[in-house]
């Protein structure tokens, strides 16, 4: 305090006319650092170089970012990272979904984003970043054409230079890119961040006479603060075949059903180690082979197969055709830190 | 007799035997059954482990960037110059141990010291899941937390998180290290950090205003230089944690109480309950209370037998028989305990944080939904335990548990049993361990 009052006096004595514009006081830097999170050191100096106005010194911070972010970003570019996020964006999730003639498209992503600790998976802004990074690519994904899987990797780089849109408030104007807002993220957090994959499934909505729906499925495990992000994502596509899916998906009953055996499925996918959908018989690794124990029903344990075609006979899909019924197409299941390249159809 | 810290370990359940393990391979010389200390006394290479000052474990919390290791190294050089440490530079630190005891994997690296009046073990916490893990398996444990923060950066984002595992890990009191103050230019910023740190600490529930906050550098105390801000805050480091921190009271200071594994009737004599010791001391005569299996009644301790000697007094890790005035063979049996009376209460339901063995641990290989019923052991008890999630969790019937989860939930009890919170178990399911898991709150007494 002592100290304080003389180097005030002191000031006062040199510079007797001009307030203390080199010096900002803690209640500024505290206020600053509030809105921003910023460190100590980089508050105070935006306050210094800005004459003391907050406002200003949040411009300056803005702008100090990109050269700070990427001198940080660089120092800690080599740590490895191997905690983190995956997150799930499921925009639209097929035939019955949101308004319309009762087809509804596909389009979804999920994203793997990494940092060094798991304090820092499970902080809030970490979370935040994750998922507007999914929602953006899910957002901007095309339709994948004729690809042979439906789920198909898209390109980080792209990815990263797309601006980055705010999942809470798809309004919102974006403030940057992908990469930028990874940059700021590191700057603030002072962990290596990285995006470590994407991958999106977008399927436009079939011709209604072709009488096949898709739906998407997902399920996430281990999440912290939101739902749709956890240690491992795993999403199912799926089709129902029926002349009838039109009226059928009308219903709110079979729309819940629907939703039930999708979220089951996903559930099997991540909880047992699934590796393909269909198999030789035996093979506990393909989805269709396993014991369905994540379905809550009567035929709880019973193999996916089975479950899935007397859920069609049940639920009216297969009348009146011969390929019929509920089928999983593909599925993608990713855990975080998991070693690349286990998953073939990833 | 076995000495005692040695019981208290086997009597935690599972766990036990991996901390027991760790229990020795830290300190060589505490293992000691009498013969071996005069071995080691007259080879000379590893010293006697004192236990006239009181232990305690202590773990460092912060940012990567901020100096946990730095700091680590540096308390052991500074004591060491006391006599109180083996310097421990910090990449023998970093190398964290991986040690792999009965397939459960403890990453934090261990080291010790002493001050004046305490003993201390330190452990690096490495994340939140390895932390809370290694804590519900017993390979780790702190009682009190130092928290690293830079003062170049103050509290970061992650803060939070760190402050949040304390609490959920049980640390009650915290002292803060601010490091790397010779890397600012101007000292009111410290101040900054100070009042921030302590406006965090109140925001988690924790004593914000008294917290002891250190400031210096760990680096110069690790380098000899500038002892004004290194060696000095150093030493006022470990002074603020031997004044602040709390010990946890020990074994045999805590009420007593004895899980029930055997009950013989005696004739001419009456009913003798079998067990060992788990905490406290009876003395013969004293007012004694049963409890558990729906089934809670007080009695006196007529009489106190180990070896087929009778005594007069049974302390913690002693084996002993109790003989229990006017009590039928019939009104107790094991998975009961003796307590003091009044000192602990039967439930039947509770908040448990469990750990879920990955199949490669021995554990399932499946996951498992709510209302999953194991067997659940406390001391010697054997019960079904019903598991479900929180009644504030969305999704409930729809969430599952996987091998290798860390989780918190609800255990309900086909009969109760004595309780409190800390108290460890372990789940089983068809004679395989599945799980590991400690009480966080009773919500259900008997």
């Amino acid at each position: 305090m002592l100290r304080n009052l003389r180097h005030a006096s002191l000031a006062s004595r040199l510079y007797s006319t001009a307030p203390e514009s080199s010096k900002p006081s803690l209640k500024l830097v505290a206020q600053l650092r509030k809105l921003t999170e910023v460190s100590i050191t980089k508050a105070r100096e935006a306050l210094s170089a800005s004459n003391n106005d907050v406002n200003a010194a949040l411009e300056w911070l803005q702008k100090d970012l990109v050269a700070t972010g990427a001198k940080k970003a660089a120092k800690v570019g080599g740590r490895e990272t191997g905690e983190g996020l995956i997150s799930v964006s499921v925009l639209s999730s097929g035939v019955g979904s949101g308004s319309g003639a009762g087809f509804g498209g596909v389009r979804a992503a999920m994203i793997e984003l990494n940092c060094e600790t798991d304090f820092v998976g499970r902080n809030e802004l970490f979370g935040r970043l994750a998922a507007d990074i999914a929602h953006t690519a899910a957002y901007i994904s095309d339709p994948s054409g004729s690809q042979s899987s439906p789920f198909h990797q898209f390109s980080l780089d792209a990815l990263k230079d797309a601006p980055l849109l705010s999942q809470a408030d798809p309004s919102a104007k974006p403030s940057g890119t992908v990469a930028t807002s990874i940059r700021d993220m590191i700057a603030k957090i002072g962990e290596n961040i990285s995006l470590r994959r994407a991958l999106t499934v977008v399927e436009g909505a079939p011709k209604s006479q072709a009488g096949v729906g898709l739906r998407l499925g997902s399920y996430i495990h281990g999440s912290i603060n939101q739902p749709t992000q956890g240690r491992i994502g795993g999403l199912a596509l799926l089709a129902l075949k029926s002349p009838n899916i039109a009226t059928l998906v009308a219903s709110d009953a079979f729309r819940g059903d629907m939703e039930r055996l999708e979220r089951s499925l996903a559930r099997q996918i991540i909880g047992f180690d699934t590796r393909s959908v269909d198999g030789p018989a035996g093979d506990e690794s393909s989805l269709y082979n396993q014991p369905f124990m994540m379905y809550a029903g009567d035929e709880n344990g019973q193999p996916v197969r089975d479950v899935l075609k007397s859920w069609s006979t049940q639920h009216g899909l297969s009348e009146g055709a011969e390929e019929s019924g509920a089928a999983v197409l593909d599925f993608a299941k990713w855990t975080v830190g998991e070693p690349l390249d286990t998953h073939s159809d990833a | 007799m076995l000495p005692f810290p040695t019981c208290k370990v086997v009597s935690r359940g599972l766990a036990s035997a991996t901390s027991s393990f760790l229990h020795v391979c830290r300190n060589p010389a505490q293992k000691p059954a009498l013969a071996s200390f005069n071995l080691i006394a007259r080879r000379g290479y590893a010293e006697q482990f004192s236990r006239t000052k009181p232990h305690m474990n202590i773990g460092t919390i912060g940012h990567v960037d901020h100096g946990k290791t730095t700091l680590t190294a540096a308390i052991t050089k500074v004591l060491s110059s006391q006599g109180g440490a083996k310097f421990t530079d910090y990449n023998q630190i970093d190398k964290a141990p991986e040690e792999k005891a009965r397939g459960i994997t403890i990453n934090s690296a261990h080291v010790e010291y002493e001050t004046e009046n305490r003993h201390y073990g330190h452990i690096d916490c490495p994340g939140h899941a390895d932390y809370i893990k290694n804590m519900i398996t017993g390979a780790a444990q702190m009682d009190g937390a130092i928290i690293v923060v830079s003062a170049t950066d103050g509290q970061m984002p992650q803060t939070r998180e760190h402050l949040l595992l304390a609490r959920q890990v049980g640390v009650k009191r915290l002292v803060v290290f601010i490091n790397k103050v010779d890397q600012i230019s101007d000292p009111e910023m410290l101040e900054l950090v100070d009042m921030e740190m302590r406006d965090l600490l109140s925001t988690y529930n924790f004593e914000g205003e008294d917290t002891p906050i250190i400031m210096g550098s760990a680096l110069a105390a690790l380098e000899g230089r500038n002892d004004d801000i290194g060696s000095t805050k150093i030493l006022e480091l470990v002074k603020a944690c031997d004044e602040w921190l709390e010990l946890p009271p020990r074994d045999l200071e805590k009420p007593f109480l004895m899980p029930v594994e055997d009950v013989f009737s005696i004739s001419g004599r009456g009913t003798v309950a079998t067990g060992r010791v788990e905490r406290g001391v009876a003395t013969k005569g004293t007012d004694v209370e049963v409890i558990g299996f729906g089934n809670s009644f007080k009695t006196t301790l007529t009489g106190i037998e180990m070896f087929h000697k009778e005594l007069d007094r049974a302390e913690a890790g002693d084996n002993m028989g109790a003989l229990l005035r006017g009590v039928k063979r019939e009104q107790i049996r094991r998975g009961q305990v003796i307590v003091a009376p009044g000192s602990m209460k039967a439930a039947k339901k509770f908040l448990a944080q469990l750990y879920i063995l990955t199949k490669d641990e021995g554990g399932r290989y499946t996951p498992f939904m709510s209302n999953y019923r194991p067997q659940c052991f406390i001391r010697t008890a054997d019960i079904t335990v019903a598991l479900t999630f929180p009644e504030d969790t969305p999704d409930a019937a729809e969430k599952m548990v996987m091998p290798g989860d860390n989780v918190e939930m609800v255990c309900s009890l086909v009969f109760d049993v004595a309780l409190e919170v800390g108290t460890r178990f372990t789940l089983r399911e068809s004679n395989k361990t599945i799980g590991t898991g400690i009480v966080t709150k009773i919500l259900e007494t008997a």
